[in-house]
């Protein structure tokens, strides 16, 4: 199971989809689209502590985290 | 056989014990908790072990190879640190939404991670720490620094 996290209020919000079955893989590229559209930036774990942006939905990763737009304090 | 039964004040250990565990399990469960959770998993191991020991935790900027220490808090929390592990320039940003302490810090390391020059254009910096120094001793600079010791 592949899991979307997305940071919100409630701390995070989380949607495990299987990225074997291909009805499940077009709804979380939907989500994807959905909220990098909308400013979240999206970003995978390739290691441990290794984090990389990603631009493009990636089918592969296990955890994709979307955190919102950044703006000087 | 008779049981002995260990006391801390009015409470016996056990329950404290068991006190602790529905205080963590109630800390769990807290949106604070949850974060906390979330930053803890993303960490690396030296990370988590930073912050668990200390309260921050040390970050790479993937551009300038820079190193920043996030601190615990949700604004005014990320500082640089030179080669001799002081803190420097400080650097405020914050992702929008209002989020709790755990996102925002887990928000900060990715970002300085993975795209340090976009964020750090959109961040207010501020001055660092004044730094006094007693008469007669040695300035910080003369010191080894971090890293190049042995």
């Amino acid at each position: 199971m592949a899991v979307q996290i997305v940071m919100d209020h409630s701390g995070d919000s989380q949607h495990f989809f299987d990225n074997s079955n291909a009805e499940a893989l077009v709804e979380a590229e939907r989500l994807f689209l959905q909220f990098t559209s909308t400013g979240y930036t999206a970003a995978v774990r390739k290691g441990p502590g290794e984090v990389i942006r990603i631009t493009a939905f990636d089918p592969t990763a296990e955890e994709t985290l979307f955190l919102p737009r950044l703006v000087g304090g | 056989m008779k049981k002995r039964i260990v006391r801390i004040g009015p409470w016996t250990v056990r329950s404290l014990a068991v006190g602790r565990l529905y205080q963590a399990a109630k800390e769990e469960k807290t949106v604070q908790g949850r974060a906390l959770r979330l930053l803890r998993s993303w960490l690396s191991p030296q990370q988590r072990v930073e912050f668990d020991r200390k309260g921050y935790f040390d970050v790479v900027g993937c551009d300038t190879g820079k190193r920043y220490r996030i601190r615990l808090g949700t604004s005014g929390n990320v500082n640089e640190i030179d080669e001799y592990g002081r803190l420097g320039k400080g650097w405020c940003f914050v992702p929008v939404g209002g989020l709790v302490l755990g996102d925002v810090m887990l928000a900060q390391k990715i970002a300085l991670e993975s795209d340090e020059a976009r964020v750090l254009s959109i961040a207010n910096s501020f001055p660092g720490p004044i730094r006094w120094r007693r008469p007669g001793t040695r300035p910080p600079e003369g010191r080894i620094p971090l890293g190049r010791a042995g």
